[in-house]
């Protein structure tokens, strides 16, 4: 009988109670403040829900600190400075490829295509490198307020992404208004939901819709009239994409042409919106009067929807999002500490990740990570990096900022299907091989008690793996990292650094065949 | 790989380039029953057309000139439209050169259209709506959760000891992206999502965790559970495709484009073997809000309907050739249709009821129901709808998987009662001697000398074959007489190209069989 089939037999056996230790199926805490001093399984946990996995060193020096001053300095400054910009691509002008001769249409894509791989390997980049929760939030809000880089026939210039992405990050905490109005008047949002084309006269709807039913209120909250009065009120926003257009406001940004406006009045979910004289018909009054105005009147007239709807949207991204198990009051109650906050982002995150609720033992292990905290938290957790990991998570379904239709990725267990887990078994034997002994070294020694091999694989196993497993699994693992030495060789095996590098692969890749290997 | 590479949208790419003559076809037309089929041959192919489909620059309103005032830029023209049968008009995009395609297939009676499908208080929301159509509940109560297919909730109680036992074949695939709604149920997955199988293959083998499933008394349980069963099927299903496209094979050259592609893979995947009940294929790009089609009656709606013609056609030549038409089915699904006033962004925006499509050797080929009435629109300025779709959900659970109304009731929670879109076994046995529709099989078909029409004659009879164009204008007399009983076989040789209808009359009851020249 080969390892292999040792290692099968052993786990075959297994009854099912032995697989895992039992977790609690009653959610029993609330919105109330989780005040105990955090544990080390705590601190992994919300690294793991609020990051892009965990560093051990990190998760151990957060240990007896407490939930709301640790998630107070993850969150960052409302005011974080704009990272360093990633290329001088972000600001060179793109020609239009619509008319042009193919070769140079084909080279316009090209460069794109090019443009985009940049910017995607430069986030996930420091998506891997950031301890805080900055660029978590921002992928969230990415995700969210949804533009795709490929649509119809056409693409989002990578140029205007770039710049989405840091009006994303600078709103992530301020408030939910101001982001909402960044966000209708920023100029890729304009090009992907037709807000450049809507004109007086003759409105698209597309992003009246969606600003509703997507992004602020849900479904069951306004009539088909309040999305074609919404759409009259935005006319006339336009995106400057190409180098041959009018630039009013500078390169890849919006702008707003007063002639393709509608003035007329509007009724807005009961309100009415004064006609405007020709006069009065410039960019600052009709965002402060009329945008301004139709996201004022969504926080009022329908505060709680706004205000539980994007709970429950930041609520199944970072806490639990199977959609048929909602605990509605917690939701209720974070969203009322929301409205309470005056819509302000911070207060909701912070009551969020601050929560009993978001520490209760029952949601451990129960999220499925995301494709980009798959990739991002194992090139973390085990201090290496794929190339081109911009197309890793593109074959996991989630290529960045590209979703594939406008209500965003779906989430939950369409994460995981035949076509992307064999990838993910894949990318993580990839990392998992590419770990160089002296790295194996590096992973090694990050644990304390390192050189007793029971505690070294209960370390691992802890790190690595959402929840407590089984006494049997445990053996197994312990088995799979001393392959038939004795535990009291383990330290004899450290002195060689290549014999304890294999053996440590050996470890990571029998953790990774786990189903919890893909949960949170 | 991500879906939509692979159904990358090849905008530049011409469609068709093969030529039908060099495929050796045997139809059978016109397609009758099908009494000997096992019902675990039969497949259903469901494709999705996502962002919501403009029936009216579908199945085009010719004849109404409300049509026309209302799209005064989108609208297709009269003499534009394609007219087939002389009894509705398709979008030229529909009728490809080169390819057999939807219109010839409604020519050939292996098109059934269904005019103005929805379903009451529509839903304008992509994805609420698309959940209604995949769910097959219609309910717009945003707190009713709707996370099962209809096809996942059918086929998951037909599967005899589903999920514990997983079936040899998967039940149903799904070309590209991650697993539909279509094919989930509450007892798990029914089916898997493939888009390329050799990688499958290589990734997929030797998956398996080597774990029990755990006890569900958890959250984490169930999702180590789903991950669990996803890793098993990975592992077993990973074989059984490979082996199903290694033995299968296509016999059309396909047109270069991502849908088109996605229907070679489920030819060649049937073709090879794979039971499969369902498959289901992908076709986004339908919110057109914006730019859907240009002056010349091109653009990205045009783009769209051409690739489904294609796909379609193609995929239907093959199965001919290959001989398991008769085993297949397909039907369209998209969430709802357009607004039929056009928007001023030469689009058009989201609207109620819209057209579906049932396709294949099993259904009683036609139009059901009226061309929309313009003049009669909703208070919100959108179609009247005249089909609940799950009456089409009920003609497949019943006629084509050979379910009952039972399963019908306890699938959409309700008694629906099929249209008739999919032909039944004949239960008449007693009509005398002579005279019943007979079984008149014209091959080759198409056919670029002679045709031969075969049936058997079980008694004496007077006959008269003639030869209609298909807009109904006669063309000639090809055979007149007194035949004996025994096998029939009538050469019918039409002098110039074109699809005709052959009106065989046997003891004065008329048989039409159409037939396509290819000179």
């Amino acid at each position: 009988m080969n390892r292999r089939a040792v290692f099968t037999s052993l786990l075959r056996g297994m009854r099912r109670e032995e697989l895992a230790d039992a977790q609690p199926m009653i959610l029993e805490a609330g919105a109330e403040e989780y005040t105990q001093p955090l544990t080390l399984d705590d601190a992994l946990h919300l690294l793991r829900r609020t990051g892009f996995g965990p560093s051990y060193t990190q998760a151990a020096s957060l240990v007896g600190r407490t939930a709301a001053d640790v998630v107070e300095e993850l969150l960052g400054d409302d005011n974080e400075p704009a990272p360093e910009s990633p290329g001088a691509w972000v600001d060179v002008w793109t020609e239009d490829p619509q008319g042009a001769d193919l070769a140079t249409r084909n080279q316009i894509l090209r460069q794109w295509d090019v443009n985009m791989s940049a910017f995607a390997k430069w986030w996930l980049g420091r998506m891997t490198n950031d301890p805080s929760m900055i660029e978590k939030i921002t992928l969230f809000w990415s995700g969210h307020w949804v533009t795709e880089y490929e649509f119809d026939e056409t693409h989002s210039i990578p140029q205007m992404l770039y710049r989405q992405y840091l009006m994303f990050r600078r709103n992530r905490l301020l408030n939910m208004r101001t982001m909402a109005l960044d966000v209708t008047t920023d100029a890729a949002m304009l090009y992907f939901l037709g807000g450049t084309f809507n004109s007086v006269g003759t409105a698209n709807e597309n992003y009246a819709r969606e600003l509703m039913e997507l992004f602020l209120t849900g479904l069951g909250w306004y009539t088909e009239g309040d999305v074609k009065e919404g759409a009259r009120v935005l006319t006339g926003w336009r995106t400057q994409m190409f180098s041959d257009a009018p630039a009013p406001n500078g390169k890849y940004e919006s702008w707003f042409d007063a002639a393709a406006h509608d003035i007329g009045a509007k009724q807005y979910l009961g309100v009415t919106i004064p006609a405007r004289t020709e006069d009065n018909n410039t960019a600052f009054q009709v965002r402060e009067e009329e945008v301004g105005r139709i996201i004022e009147i969504l926080h009022t007239a329908r505060a709680e929807a706004v205000s539980t709807f994007i709970a429950s949207k930041v609520y199944k991204y970072f806490v639990y999002s199977s959609p048929g198990d909602v605990p509605t009051q917690f939701i209720a109650d974070i969203a009322t500490t929301f409205r309470n906050a005056d819509f302000k982002l911070r207060a909701l995150f912070k009551a969020m990740f601050t929560s009993a609720h978001f520490f209760d033992p029952a949601l451990r292990g129960a999220q499925i990570k995301t494709p980009i905290e798959y990739l991002t938290g194992l090139q973390r957790q085990l201090g290496v990096t794929i190339a081109n990991p911009d197309v890793w998570v593109a074959n996991m379904d989630q290529p960045v900022m590209d979703p594939p239709n406008v209500s965003g990725w779906a989430g939950y267990r369409t994460w995981i299907s035949t076509n992307t887990y064999p990838v993910r078994r894949s990318l993580a034997a990839e990392l998992i091989k590419s770990m160089s002994d002296e790295q194996c070294g590096t992973f090694i020694s990050q644990f304390p008690d390192y050189t007793d091999a029971k505690k070294f694989v209960a370390g691992v196993v802890q790190f690595m793996l959402p929840v407590p497993v089984s006494q049997t699994r445990m053996d197994f693992y312990l088995s799979a990292l001393l392959q038939g030495a004795p535990d009291y060789d383990w330290p004899s095996i450290l002195a060689d650094e290549g014999a304890a590098g294999g053996r440590l692969r050996n470890l990571l890749t029998t953790i990774s065949k786990a189903p919890d290997f893909q949960l949170c | 790989m991500k879906r939509r590479s692979f159904i990358a949208t090849t905008a530049a790419a011409t469609l068709g380039t093969q030529v039908l003559g060099n495929v050796p076809l045997h139809a059978y037309s016109p397609v009758r029953l099908m009494d000997t089929l096992a019902d675990d041959d039969r497949v259903l192919i469901v494709i999705q057309m996502f962002g919501g489909n403009d029936g009216l620059n579908t199945i085009i309103p010719a004849e109404d000139p409300e049509y026309y005032k209302i799209r005064p830029n989108l609208s297709i023209p009269q003499a534009v439209a394609k007219k087939v049968l002389s009894r509705i008009y398709m979008h030229p995009a529909l009728d490809p050169a080169g390819t057999y395609n939807l219109r010839m297939m409604m020519e050939d009676g292996r098109l059934a259209v269904i005019q103005g499908v929805g379903y009451e208080n529509p839903n304008l929301s992509h994805f609420r709506s698309t959940d209604i159509w995949l769910s097959g509940f219609n309910s717009s109560d945003p707190n009713k959760r709707l996370i099962e297919g209809w096809l996942g909730r059918y086929w998951a109680h037909r599967i005899q000891g589903f999920p514990e036992t997983l079936p040899d074949h998967p039940t149903a695939v799904q070309i590209g992206g991650t697993l539909s709604m279509l094919l989930q149920s509450q007892r798990g997955d029914i089916g898997i999502a493939l888009t390329d199988p050799d990688a499958f293959f290589r990734l997929g083998q030797g998956l398996s965790p080597d774990m029990q499933p755990l006890p569900e008394d958890s959250r984490y349980s169930k999702e180590f559970n789903f991950v669990r069963l996803v890793a098993e099927q990975s592992d077993r299903y990973s074989t059984v495709i490979k082996d199903a496209f290694d033995s299968g094979k296509n016999t059309v050259k396909y047109a270069d484009n991502g849908f088109v592609r996605q229907m070679q893979l489920v030819a060649r995947l049937i073709s090879g073997g794979l039971r499969s009940k369902v498959f289901m294929v992908y076709l986004g790009g339908f919110d057109t809000h914006v730019n859907q089609q240009n002056e010349d009656y091109e653009g990205l709606h045009p783009f769209l309907l051409e690739s489904l013609s294609t796909g379609i056609g193609q995929f239907m030549q093959d199965a001919l050739a290959q001989g398991f038409a008769d085993r297949v089915v397909g039907m369209t699904v998209s969430e709802f249709g357009r607004r039929p006033y056009e928007n001023g962004s030469w689009g058009t925006d989201h609207g109620a009821g819209s057209v579906q499509l049932v396709w294949g050797n099993g259904v009683k080929a036609g139009v059901y129901g009226n061309n929309p009435n313009l003049s009669d629109l909703t208070s919100n300025g959108d179609l009247r709808y005249q089909w609940d779709y799950r009456r089409v959900y009920a003609d497949v659970m019943e006629t084509w998987f050979g379910g009952t109304p039972d399963d019908t009731e306890s699938v959409l929670e309700e008694r629906l009662l099929p249209i008739g879109i999919f032909q039944r076994p004949s239960s008449v046995s007693d009509a005398f001697a002579g005279r019943q529709q007979l079984n008149i099989r014209a091959y080759p078909n198409p056919v670029t000398s002679t045709a031969t029409l075969e049936w058997e004659q079980t008694v004496p009879a007077s006959i008269k074959v003639e030869l209609y164009a298909m807009d109904g204008r006669y063309v000639e007399t090809v055979y007149k007489g007194r035949v004996q009983p025994g096998m029939m076989r009538l050469p019918v040789q039409p002098s110039q190209s074109g699809a005709y209808i052959c009106n065989v009359v046997v003891n004065g009851v008329s048989n039409q069989v159409p037939i396509r020249v290819l000179h």
